[in-house]
């Protein structure tokens, strides 16, 4: 008998492991802005969910494939993010403490409602014929999505790693974020290093938003449910740290398929947000952090 | 022969125009003054020393030539161009590379990508290699530690990181805070014959150094600061003879 | 705490003047739009300057206030069920908010700045959710949005809309009181001191997280208030207007408009505010986006907001001496 629970629980956990994938997928984002310039992006949500409705509007009006999409999608949120940073967040930065906070939330409320004038309150989805599919894990019926998501975060998470690692901008990314000063003085526009930062977050996240739209479906009110996710595994994973990132997204992917399996599936992303609070009440530098 | 280092230069001192003109520069840290009325002057090939107490001000002109900071009035001018409001980056390109106080190396990051971040503007890209391989000549030791963290290296092997940092930007002029910081005095010693290879290379060197019978070993001409000002300067030899000078032995 | 009283001043009785007007304006007869209006700025002027004491000069930048409200009105509106007098339910959800945010200050003062922001960010849409799903008194009003999540409040109709008003006008007055009252005394000596910085105010021996804690309270405490004021007025409630974002960046554009870390500054700001919202009342779609962009210029173009930019003249300052002259 016991073994009926371990096979009716072994769906929600591989799900919850694999949705962790994608919640990594989502953070990576917030995470590099973070760990280069010490900003939380209180509109990260948003522009992942903005990521999702771009590939939407590629699907209905020019019948583009999600990911096929990202072609266009991943430079026109590469361009957005390059803007928000080198125009918003730059002069931000010198007019005081809480300024870049606010002007990310006005930015937040902003992309809400341009995506709702546009597509309603409607709640979308991505969903070309693969995103139908499933496969079987022995006794499992598992929707390939969640497969592809974690497949995707694995080689976006690896490609940024090598990036960083091996090339100029890479390196220069890493060394302003380790000490801006002195980044200045080995010859780095650091200006200019901080909005290919952030550029190069929003590519990631538009990425994060088609593989969103292809397991879940979306509203312009979702974003903050997203940058929660995506906060929780940057606190719990510790910043920088690849490894950890996936394993607090797989923490909190399991928080919330356990959660919609215990006490139903409008409950589901309560118990994310409790878990959150909880970490962030308990141990705020985070699992792995310092 | 043209070297990867520096710019060929004839050490004929006759009519040199100054690679830096410090003129008449006032600084502010907020509401507070830190420089007043400061003026200096490099030629090239020279070395030079800034002498001076605790909060003198002498990092703060240093950071004022490589741009961290702007002076409110007066200006900055390198071989002839005005620099003063210029971004650090920009003023590396041209050729002034500054060995920050503190060293300030990327800890997280191997000597190797250390030394190549340093080459990062356009100019110096181009000699990286070759710029590489002078480094290693004059420092072995970073050769023989280079997928090493920076952070793991000695006191005195993290300056030599610093300063090979500061070599791979192709500098005409090197701006070095404090280099003898926290070193014991063989190090040092190490350190300043490097810096004597280095000049023979051709570039110029101001530097700050809290040991003033060091500074006037080392150097040619000297500039003493005291609470924002320069209130001396000269040849070494005639600054020896003052009794500003013999009280810094005791006083500063 | 050491409470000067202020010298009667041309400034002064300036406004004691307008507060009479305000107090006669609906019983000689202006329009009950108007008296709506003034109805809403005094309610967003109390809960603008709540947030100005916390975001401007403790430096918590709290996007929960959303919360305090949404949780005074449910109370409210609970306890109108249970058949206790509003004036008794404005005080139950006043204390209700603040036990919350007592609550809630564990785990979210042990962020800083940016985390703290979002810390508080979650709240209202963890709120929201609960009482999706939570029906308190059993069965809620089917028709009404929000699936049936949403509660008329019981006995609406005993409240006049002048009373309501006087009401409103008393918080509001109280509030900017208060504010001075508080930036003047060792609370707010010491919050200033956190706000520039947090560990060496500590290290001054000032006690930070009791500090922040009070004014987190206290804000949330008169917020609630206000918040259930409303929700006499509106007469029903559902989840995902009570704890909308929508109050969040209301008072934000409020404060931040009218110039933060000033006393005059939330006056101006919601003046603005509630000016803006009449304007865009027929533009509900896309009044968000407008607000977010104004957020976002005036953050940019005038941080300082409207009373920071007008101190920098000599003008205003003039104008002022002789205000504050007897």
């Amino acid at each position: 008998m016991t073994w009926d629970i371990f096979t009716d629980l072994s769906a929600p956990i591989v799900m919850g492991l694999l949705l962790g994938g994608l919640y990594a997928l989502i953070a990576l984002g917030l995470s590099l802005v973070f760990g280069v310039m010490k900003l939380i992006n209180v509109a990260h949500g948003d522009l992942v969910v903005l990521g999702s409705y771009l590939a939407y509007a590629a699907m209905t009006l020019l019948g583009f494939d999600p990911i096929l999409s990202l072609v266009m999608g991943i430079p026109v949120l590469f361009l957005i993010g390059y803007g928000i940073q080198k125009f918003l967040m730059q002069r931000a930065f010198g007019i005081s403490m809480e300024a870049p906070l606010l002007i990310a939330f006005g930015i937040s409320l902003v992309i809400q409602n341009f995506a709702q004038i546009i597509w309603s309150p409607m709640s979308r989805g991505l969903n070309p014929s693969y995103a139908m599919e499933t496969f079987n894990l022995g006794v499992i019926h598992l929707p390939v999505v969640y497969l592809l998501d974690f497949i995707a975060a694995i080689i976006v998470m690896l490609a940024l790693r090598e990036f960083l690692k091996r090339t100029y901008l890479g390196k220069a990314i890493n060394a302003a974020s380790q000490d801006n000063r002195a980044a200045q003085l080995m010859g780095i526009n650091t200006e200019r290093t901080y909005a290919f930062a952030f550029g190069i977050a929003m590519a990631i996240t538009a990425i994060a938003g088609v593989f969103l739209g292809l397991t879940f479906p979306f509203t312009p009110q979702s974003g903050i449910s997203f940058l929660v996710i995506a906060f929780g595994v940057v606190i719990l994973g510790g910043l920088g740290n690849i490894l950890g990132t996936f394993i607090g997204g797989m923490i909190l992917g399991l928080a919330q398929t356990l959660g919609a399996y215990f006490f139903g599936a409008a409950t589901q992303m309560l118990w994310v947000f409790l878990l959150v609070f909880i970490l962030l009440a308990v141990r705020p530098q985070g699992i792995f952090g310092r | 022969m043209v070297s990867g280092f520096g710019y060929m230069v004839k050490m004929e001192k006759t009519h040199q125009e100054a690679l830096l003109e410090v003129s008449g520069i006032d600084v502010f840290h907020g509401s507070f003054q830190a420089l007043w009325d400061v003026s200096l002057s490099v030629r090239p090939g020279e070395i030079v020393a800034l002498i001076g107490a605790n909060s003198s001000g002498k990092s703060t002109l240093l950071n004022a030539i490589s741009g961290i900071i702007h002076p409110t009035k007066g200006n900055i001018k390198c071989e002839g161009r005005d620099i003063t409001q210029l971004d650090p980056f920009q003023i590396v390109g041209m050729g002034i590379s500054q060995v920050p106080e503190g060293r300030r190396l990327f800890p997280g990051m191997s000597v190797l990508d250390n030394l190549i971040i340093g080459s990062y503007s356009g100019r110096a890209r181009s000699n990286r290699k070759q710029n590489l391989e002078r480094v290693y000549e004059l420092f072995p030791r970073l050769e023989e530690r280079k997928n090493q963290l920076a952070k793991t290296l000695s006191g005195g092997e993290q300056q030599m990181l610093a300063l090979g940092r500061c070599l791979m930007s192709d500098p005409k002029l090197m701006l070095l805070d404090e280099m003898s910081l926290g070193l014991a005095p063989i190090v040092i010693n190490e350190l300043y014959k490097v810096l004597r290879e280095i000049r023979e290379r051709g570039i110029t060197i101001l530097f700050v150094e809290q040991n003033v019978r060091r500074s006037l070993e080392e150097a040619e001409r000297a500039y003493i600061m005291k609470t924002g000002r320069v209130v001396l300067s000269g040849n070494v030899a005639e600054l020896r003879e003052e009794e500003e000078v013999k009280k810094a032995y005791f006083g500063i | 705490m050491n409470i000067t009283l202020p010298q009667w001043n041309r400034g002064l009785i300036f406004a004691a003047a307008v507060i009479v007007l305000l107090i006669v304006l609906p019983v000689i007869g202006l329009p009950l739009n108007w008296v709506l209006y003034l109805f809403l700025f005094f309610l967003y002027l109390a809960m603008a300057n709540m947030w100005n004491l916390l975001a401007g000069y403790s430096g918590l930048i709290s996007l929960c206030q959303a919360a305090f409200i949404g949780l005074a009105g449910y109370t409210l509106v609970i306890l109108s069920w249970m058949g206790i007098p509003f004036y008794v339910g404005i005080i139950g959800g006043a204390i209700v908010a603040a036990i919350f945010a007592l609550l809630i200050s564990i785990p979210v003062f042990r962020l800083s700045g940016i985390y703290f922001a979002i810390g508080t960010l979650v709240v209202p849409e963890a709120l929201r959710i609960i009482f999706l799903l939570w029906r308190p008194v059993g069965g809620g009003q089917e028709g009404l949005a929000g699936g049936g999540a949403g509660y008329v409040l019981k006995g609406a109709t005993g409240v006049s809309m002048t009373e309501l008003y006087w009401f409103a006008l008393i918080i509001a007055v109280a509030s900017v009181v208060f504010m001075r009252i508080i930036l003047r005394s060792k609370l707010g000596l010491g919050l200033a001191a956190i706000r520039d910085n947090d560990s060496t105010a500590a290290s001054s021996g000032v006690n930070v997280f009791r500090l922040k804690l009070s004014a987190f309270v206290i804000g949330a405490l008169i917020t609630g208030l206000a918040g259930a004021i409303f929700y006499i007025y509106q007469s029903y409630i559902e989840p995902i207007s009570a704890f909308n974002i929508r109050w969040t960046m209301t008072l934000i554009l409020a404060t931040v408009i009218g110039g933060m870390r000033t006393e005059e500054g939330p006056i101006i700001g919601t003046i603005v505010v509630v000016i803006l919202h009449f304007l865009l009342a027929r533009y509900a779609g896309i009044s968000l986006l407008i607000q977010g962009l104004i957020l976002v210029i005036v953050m940019l173009v005038v941080p300082q907001g409207i009373m920071g930019y007008l101190r920098q003249f000599q003008v205003y300052r003039s104008l002022l001496q002789f205000v504050t002259r007897r």
